[in-house]
């Protein structure tokens, strides 16, 4: 377990500097506006949205991994959004060995989120993937209750 | 009349057919029952045609390739409060601690203190005192001039005190959270990037403290699994291992790192195990003892 977290701090730095070093391209800023309005569907039935979020790229080859900490008792619903109108988008979630839970998938073209309820606090892994299409830009965010 | 002579006729006609033609009646019969299974099965087909692909196991290609960043990895306090409260509602008063005065300049103390204190204003949130979230605010204020970001929460400290008259918590709940991220994008701004690290490990350690504190009061197995995080240490260690070496020669940061170590070696238990009482006590201290040593004033 330990080999995997390593993996995941070691790369920890350089993300945090991309992330506040890069300023937001238009269509980080579509994707970041259209996920927050997805997910705001889930605040009707009491989730918070966290304030922050992840820019990335996918494509049917590259899928993207971020690393979250998860508490056991809350719930949470992982959303994603990319304003490329021709990607169908796929968010799933992992423990920290890798290995898939199980969690409830929403898909709608470029809209996807994963319901989750962790029963053991700790690492977990959410993955977001295309199913087809050019390399687009998404936003992921969480919410919790 | 031409309607009714026409209606009656067709009727017949049909019923005849059907009563007198066997061979007619029986194709009927096996058509309906082959139209019937075969709609079920397509019913029965539609929904796994329309269900997600199994996931398969990460490889360790892709674990490699996980980002991990301050905005989604390291929980809020808030976060953390949250999952505690669903054993019932928590004695959060009784987590409040005396009010901090910094003296020193030393401004890595300053940006660890700045965390604590946004912890402080979430449990005075879960406790639902508007005069302790006005009092914390204005401690957070006090200590963002110091770090040049005071522009920021001004206006955020206004929004606030308003919330908190008006006793709408959910919206400060919000209102901390986006205090907490736009002090580490002003410090981001004014170059302090480093200092954004050292917000998140006070604000986790000053959680720690008080979750392990609440489940002292109330012990409880589900709450105390809430404590198995060993991959935020990680994380934290490994920024703080990154942090220049002005701030590694700091000898609060030394001290940090130092007993960041045993505390990880405290929330780094495995999933099935339960942590017993006398080991949430034995985080509550570690926990409770860094918040001290980074509270003093030198």
């Amino acid at each position: 377990m330990n080999r995997f977290v390593l993996a995941v701090v070691s790369s920890c730095v350089f993300a945090v500097h991309w992330c506040i070093a890069e300023p937001d391209t238009d269509e980080q800023v579509a994707a970041r506006s259209d996920v927050i309005d997805f997910a705001g569907a889930f605040q009707n039935d009491g989730f918070k949205i966290r304030d922050g979020n992840y820019f990335g790229k996918v494509s049917k080859d590259h899928s993207a991994l971020v690393a979250v900490n998860l508490y056991n008792g809350n719930a949470y619903w992982f959303t994603a959004s990319t304003a490329e109108k021709s990607e169908k988008l796929k968010v799933s979630v992992f423990d920290e060995a890798g290995n898939p839970v199980s969690y409830e998938p929403y898909q709608s073209g470029t809209r996807a989120a994963a319901g989750f309820s962790p029963e053991t606090s700790g690492l977990y892994y959410v993955k977001v993937a295309s199913e087809d299409g050019q390399p687009a830009t998404f936003c992921l965010i969480y919410s919790y209750k | 009349m031409v309607s009714s002579e026409r209606r009656d006729w067709t009727r017949d006609v049909q019923l005849i057919n059907c009563l007198h033609m066997p061979l007619l009646r029986k194709w009927l019969q096996l058509s309906i029952t082959a139209l019937v299974s075969s709609v079920s099965a397509l019913a029965e087909q539609q929904p796994a045609a329309n269900a997600p692909a199994p996931d398969k196991p990460l490889s360790a290609e892709e674990l490699k390739s996980a980002v991990s960043i301050d905005a989604l990895t390291v929980p809020t306090p808030g976060e953390f409060f949250k999952a505690i409260e669903k054993g019932g509602k928590p004695k959060w008063t009784s987590e409040y601690r005396p009010p901090i005065s910094i003296r020193s300049t030393d401004r890595a103390q300053m940006a660890l203190n700045l965390g604590t204190l946004i912890a402080d204003g979430y449990i005075a949130v879960e406790a639902q005192d508007g005069q302790q979230v006005k009092n914390v605010g204005k401690d957070v204020l006090a200590l963002a001039k110091k770090l040049s970001v005071s522009q920021t929460v001004l206006a955020r400290s206004a929004s606030i005190a308003q919330f908190a008259e008006n006793n709408a918590w959910d919206q400060l709940n919000e209102e901390l959270e986006a205090t907490q991220n736009e002090v580490k994008k002003a410090l981001e701004e004014n170059r302090d990037t480093d200092l954004i690290t050292l917000v998140s490990v006070g604000g986790w350690i000053r959680g720690t403290e008080v979750v392990t504190g609440l489940v002292m009061q109330n012990y409880d197995a589900e709450n105390a699994k809430l404590l198995r995080q060993p991959a935020i240490v990680t994380f934290l260690k490994t920024k703080l291992a990154h942090l220049p070496d002005r701030l590694q020669k700091d000898p609060l940061i030394q001290k940090v790192t130092r007993e960041l170590v045993d505390i990880q070696k405290m929330v780094s238990f495995p999933a099935d195990h339960v942590p017993t009482v006398d080991e949430v006590k034995e985080l509550n201290t570690a926990s409770a003892k860094l918040t001290k040593e980074i509270g003093v004033s030198e």
